[in-house]
């Protein structure tokens, strides 16, 4: 025992599992699963890999991430672009992601009404000139809910192999637990918030008491939204320059929900068409050759790989009938599928978004399919 | 649908062809890789492929890797090269010049016949500004900088030097500009507090038309092209905000552009045309579903492994692609796996974990995928896949036989000449109204013209079907001859002395009814017709086989089988059976094909026509001056789907009236080079040859199609000695003249005649050997086929290697003459027909029969 950890300490820790960094990142991520922010913005974004990681989180409807080097911004912005899956399948929710090049020592306009502002490893590369300012940027002119600020713990550092005397050389400063923790209560109290210290990177065993390798304060507003003392402090002109935006596609924007919808209700309708007409099939089949085939075919599935929607198609597809060379699937059947019905909402919505992008009966009150088949 | 009609359906009637876009899924994955923008960035020197962050793009010949000079075909290199896809290829086969090689075009490469007519293409000729010039230096480091983005930063803190207007891949900088001094030294400091020298080299400066400035036009276009928001998928742009949805058939079709800029005959230009990605808006989840309601349920996950396996799937959480290789039906999402930390995981925690996606489905099996490629950061061993969370990519061949999904996608996807033209000048009137991208080409000092290029084609004579004496013109207009020649005689009828009819009990009355059509259509061809054996047998393969080892005789002389459904594996089965064991033509016939009355006369003539060829029967000919002549025609089928084999049918004529056509295939499995395989084909060809005409021809003329883009160099260097190598063999004193055409259908060349104030698509036989030709190349555009709807696609032909010493107006003429002689398509088609019937061995023996069929058969067009 005593032995390991004394080699422990003589090699130092060279690696955290998983990476600190990804550390960092799943921590503001399950900050945001918890708390359900809709607009987020990060501070000190650099190579977008946080944005990227939070534009999967489905409650968010505004990220902005802002950095001091344009270049480094730019070269992998696109990867905050809507990719063609996101296109397929619109969110449910909208989602506009803009990149601002830009200075946390100044206010711009566009940073106001964030619920969670993210300053990830960002402080300690401030000039003391800028993170002077930067409270009354942060705290004091956006005033989101909540504020996360994560710096190195200067502590940590001896067991770190290489460190000399900051982890990084352009670090401005490494702060210790003391130093941190005394400027943001001073911080929060100035400003009206609440502060709590947490960390991720364990140190070694028995050094316990050196505290995290990188050391977390949570901001929490006191007062929530007192927001209109904020606008009457004469909005700055934009400083900031944008230099990236996207609009995500979602089921918000009428012209994408139209089509799932259309989509997912003529999906539906194939299947329920496929259903019955097997169903007819088999029941004809009885006169046909091979009986004891076709007998099997259409029992209710035992090892069907989904039996909810097994059930329900066998169950709706009696709604539906055959005229002529037309199946009839109802709306209303079609309407109390779970996913069209969770796209819709209301039988109305349906009707609506449906008229004129699907044939439907002389009435409006079912779906019309040709029974032909499809290759002529 | 009958043999044909299926194997028409994908390679349709070269007339016909629907030009659907093609979906692959492998340029979905590459344009869905996040790409930093640095990765276009221009790379000129070869010699630089070796600096640090340099990615080099390939450029024929100077930088052919040495895995290319093994002896590879062409068309097969990426099947055979273990790194396939993993180089980028020059697609535009830049520096490939075979013309400086052939003498008699060294003056001139364009013919002379035919009337002149007005065309506009759709190209836009590039501008620059008077004495313009693009600098190119060498940017070095000291201390030597690693990270190209440090390196960028560090150049860039001296913006008031260099400017606004640059591109730098990290060693080369292009500028607009000259810098005062031909070495610039400055000094950066990185945020470490380093100092670092920064030596700029004037290395180069490059004139408008010089290969490097063709590259860096390109590049700079990409950017404008991203600057207007347009998605890169593949190598082409597409506008994802405006996308067509096709319900029915859960498409999404993005309108989009493709684009190049190459030096052609007179001057710079930029080819755009109408480009549309079809995405599918279906989750294998989705797809099983559907699947489940239309096969019985035991035969649900065979089926489903028969349709899923092999595709390409695109997760819907990180954008990748991946082949699908099993389906685990005793997996779950609820079933965990050990994630690299050690730690045990369900599939459905770890994709809420990481991605936030939900799984809904908890029943559904899990799709396995073995991961191919090497050197990524991902673990080794296969891969786990949830359906619900993978799209489908790609068009099945299926679908692609899908009669209505294709007319369905055909409506938006196929623009009539002035739609496609109004497309066109869309993209041109985007850059047109751009701020940012108008100031991007104003700094560079670039510009575009805002016309359509336009100038003069020809015309050339329509041609004359020689049917037994009788002699047929036919309306240019339509390209079509199957009015007139209607119940015309042949030129060489075969008689249907004892023949197999098998059906099943069901389409008995079907059978009698062809039988009665097909002696009403056969004598005035002068076909001479017995009474079919009659086999009645079950639906089934193992019994349609049966009756045919019963009943086949030496004396048969073809089978006729009537399907009961389009069920490929009994085709197959029949069809290997009667290719290769057991050499007799065969005539499969779909019944439902046969059951309409009012085409049943019609379809009686086609099958009758097709029978007789299939039997070496002989129907039509056109005027072929050129004597002691063999066609060779070559193509190639890549099996995608198992990616095991590649075929290439290899098709050669036999007579001077190109009426008979002898045939050989090569069947290549992984790893094995072709060339070998057509080196015995010519051989055995050229034996044939001799026993037919007694004499050895004096002129070889190979038109080979099947060639991709960037794939030039590999033929020019390695197939064509191939072929001279065997032509030597033959014997001392045997020398003929060789001439080998490269025939390319999927260009993006476009040509609108100017007709009464609108623009219609030029007639068949518009030939093209000016301004959008290549200077580098003895080549040539034919519109030869006409479309009845959508824009037609000329053909580009390429004459490599000409020793021929033919004018290229007769080259010209022969070519369009041999678009005549496709006898499964009584008109003009849009290749040779030998390379048409070339495709379809190729496509037969790929499809059916996998092997190469008995050689009994090579002296009959028995793939028809």
């Amino acid at each position: 025992m005593d032995k390991n950890f004394k080699e422990e300490k003589f090699t130092g820790i060279t690696k955290f599992t998983p990476p600190l960094y990804r550390q960092r990142y799943q921590f503001v991520k399950d900050l945001v699963g918890k708390y359900k922010p809709k607009k987020v913005a990060d501070l000190g974004c650099a190579d977008c890999r946080l944005l990227c990681m939070l534009k999967f989180c489905s409650c968010i409807e505004v990220l902005a991430g802002v950095d001091i080097c344009g270049s480094a911004m730019k070269e992998k912005m696109h990867r905050l672009s809507p990719l063609p899956v996101d296109y397929l399948q619109p969110r449910e929710r909208p989602l506009t992601v803009t990149l601002h090049h830009g200075s946390v020592a100044h206010k711009d306009h566009c940073m106001l009404g964030f619920d969670l502002v993210t300053c990830i490893e960002l402080i300690e590369h401030l000039e003391e000139s800028e993170l002077k300012k930067f409270p009354e940027v942060v705290f004091g002119f956006m005033a989101p809910s909540r504020v996360v600020i994560s710096t190195p713990n200067f502590e940590f550092n001896p067991f770190l192999p290489g460190v000399k005397l900051f982890r990084n050389p352009d670090h401005k400063f490494e702060w210790t637990r003391l130093q941190f923790q005394s400027w943001a209560l001073e911080t929060a109290r100035c400003y009206g918030y609440s502060v709590e210290f947490t960390g991720v990177g364990h140190p070694p065993r028995g050094m316990e008491n050196v505290g995290f390798c990188t050391q977390i304060g949570v901001f929490v507003k006191k007062y929530p939204q007192t927001s209109a003392s904020t606008p009457s402090e004469k909005p700055t002109e934009a400083v900031y320059k944008t230099v990236f935006k996207a609009v995500y596609p979602s089921l918000k924007d009428e012209k994408y929900l139209q089509n799932a919808v259309v989509r997912e209700v003529t999906f539906t309708a194939q299947i329920i068409k496929q259903s019955l007409l097997n169903h007819l099939m088999s029941e004809h089949g009885e006169y046909n050759d091979d009986p004891i085939k076709r007998k099997s075919k259409f029992q209710p599935s035992v090892n069907c790989f989904s039996e909810d929607l097994g059930k329900l198609v066998v169950e709706k597809s009696t709604e539906s009938f055959v005229n002529g060379n037309m199946v009839y699937i109802p709306l209303a059947t079609i309407f109390s599928f779970p996913r069209v019905n969770r796209l819709c909402g209301t039988f109305e919505k349906l009707r609506k978004l449906v008229a004129g992008q699907v044939t439907l009966s002389s009435d409006g009150s079912a779906v019309m399919l040709s029974t032909e088949h499809e290759d002529n | 649908m009958t043999g044909r009609a299926r194997a028409r359906s994908r390679g349709r009637p070269p007339g016909q062809e629907t030009a659907i876009p093609s979906v692959g899924a492998a340029s979905v994955h590459q344009a869905l890789a996040v790409q930093p923008p640095g990765r276009h960035q221009p790379h000129a020197h070869p010699s630089l492929l070796e600096e640090p962050g340099g990615r080099g793009r390939q450029r024929a010949p100077q930088s052919v890797p040495q895995s290319q000079r093994l002896q590879i075909s062409v068309g097969f290199q990426e099947l055979s090269l273990a790194d396939r896809g993993r180089r980028r290829r020059d697609f535009n086969d830049l520096g490939v010049n075979t013309r400086q090689a052939i003498e008699h075009v060294q003056e001139s490469k364009t013919g002379t016949s035919g009337v002149m007519i007005k065309l506009t293409a759709n190209y836009f000729r590039l501008t620059s500004r008077p004495q313009w010039a693009l600098y190119q230096y060498h940017v070095g480091y000291s201390p030597e900088m690693e990270a190209r983005r440090l390196r960028s930063a560090l150049l860039f803190q001296h913006e008031e030097l260099i400017g606004k207007t640059h591109a730098f891949d990290g060693s080369i900088l292009f500028l607009p500009k000259k810098l005062v001094n031909k070495v610039t030294e400055v000094f950066s400091r990185t945020r470490n507090g380093e100092d670092v020298r920064i030596t700029i080299t004037l290395t180069n400066e490059l004139p408008p038309s010089s290969p490097t400035c063709l590259q860096f036009y390109n590049i700079i276009f990409r950017r404008l092209l991203k600057m207007l928001n347009l998605q890169q998928i593949g190598r082409n742009y597409y506008n994802p905000n405006d996308p067509i949805s096709i319900p029915n058939h859960r498409l999404m079709v993005w309108p989009g552009f493709t684009s190049s800029i190459l030096q052609y005959e007179e001057s710079i230009m930029l080819c755009v045309d109408v480009s549309h990605k079809v995405l599918r808006s279906e989750t294998v989840l989705d797809f099983m579903y559907s699947l489940y309601y239309q096969v019985e349920e035991q035969r649900f996950r065979d089926t489903c492994a028969k349709e899923l396996i092999g595709l390409i799937v695109l997760t819907k959480y990180n954008n990748k692609t991946y082949r699908v290789d099993d389906i685990d039906w005793d997996a779950n999402p609820k079933c965990t796996f050990r994630k690299s930390d050690g730690s045990e995981i369900s599939y459905i925690d770890y994709y809420k974990r990481q991605y936030n996606q939900e799984i809904t489905d908890l029943n559904q099996p899990v799709l396995i995928s073995q991961c191919r490629r090497k050197g990524r950061s991902m673990m080794p061993g296969p891969v786990v896949l949830i359906p619900e969370l993978c799209f489908l990519t790609g068009l099945t061949e299926k679908m692609r036989n899908d009669f209505n999904m294709m007319k369905d996608l055909a409506i938006h996807t196929r623009l009539p000449p002035e739609q496609r033209q109004r497309e066109i000048g869309r993209l041109v009137d985007y850059i047109r109204k751009d701020d940012n991208v108008q100031k991007e080409l104003r700094d560079w000092g670039l510009s575009f013209d805002s016309h359509l290029l336009s100038f003069t084609g020809r015309v050339v004579q329509g041609e004359k079907i020689l049917q037994a004496g009788n002699m047929f013109d036919y309306n240019p207009q339509f390209a079509d001859w199957s009015k007139e020649t209607r119940g015309a005689p042949l030129i060489c009828p075969k008689p249907l002395d004892n023949w197999l009819l098998i059906y099943t009990r069901r389409n008995y009355d079907t059978a009698n009814t062809l039988l009665q059509n097909l002696f009403k259509v056969t004598p005035a061809m002068g076909i001479k017709m017995n009474k079919a054996t009659m086999i009645e047998v079950d639906d089934r393969t193992e019994a349609y086989l049966r009756g045919l080892q019963q009943s086949i005789t030496s004396d048969t002389n073809i089978v006729f089988c009537i399907l009961s459904s389009t069920r490929k594996d009994k085709y197959d089965a029949i069809k290997k059976y009667l290719c290769t064991d057991c050499p007799v033509p065969s005539q499969c016939v779909v019944a439902r094909t046969l059951s309409k009355p009012q085409t049943a006369m019609a379809i009686a003539t086609k099958i009758a026509l097709q029978m007789n060829c299939k039997m070496g029967g002989e129907l039509w000919s056109v005027e072929i001056p050129l004597k002691q002549v063999m066609i060779v025609g070559i193509d190639c089928y890549h099996d995608t789907l198992s990616g095991k084999q590649s075929i290439a049918g290899f098709v050669s004529s036999l007579n001077q009236t190109m009426t008979r056509w002898f045939s050989r295939c090569v069947v290549q499995s992984r790893g094995q080079e072709l060339v070998d395989g057509l080196k015995t084909c010519l051989q055995t060809a050229l034996r044939d040859w001799f026993k037919w005409n007694k004499y050895l021809p004096s002129r070889i003329i190979v038109y080979r199609d099947g060639v991709g883009d960037g794939q030039l160099y590999t033929l020019v260097n390695y197939e064509v000695p191939q072929f001279l190598d065997c032509l030597k063999s033959v014997g001392k004193d045997y020398n003929p003249r060789l001439t080998v055409i490269v025939v390319k259908k999927r260009v993006n060349t476009r040509f609108f005649a100017e007709s009464v104030g609108a623009l219609k698509n030029p007639p068949p036989g518009t030939v093209v050997d000016v301004e959008v030709t290549r200077p580098e190349w003895y080549d040539f555009y034919i519109v030869s086929q006409a479309v009845r709807n959508g824009c037609v696609a000329p053909t580009h032909y390429n004459v490599i290697y000409d020793t021929s010493k033919l004018k290229p107006d007769h080259i010209q003429r022969l070519t369009y003459k041999l678009c005549h002689m496709y006898y499964n398509w009584s008109g003009v088609i849009r290749v040779p027909a030998p390379c048409q019937y070339a495709h379809k061995l190729a496509f037969l023996v790929g499809q059916s029969i996998h092997r190469e069929p008995n050689l009994l058969l090579s002296d009959r067009l028995y793939y028809l």
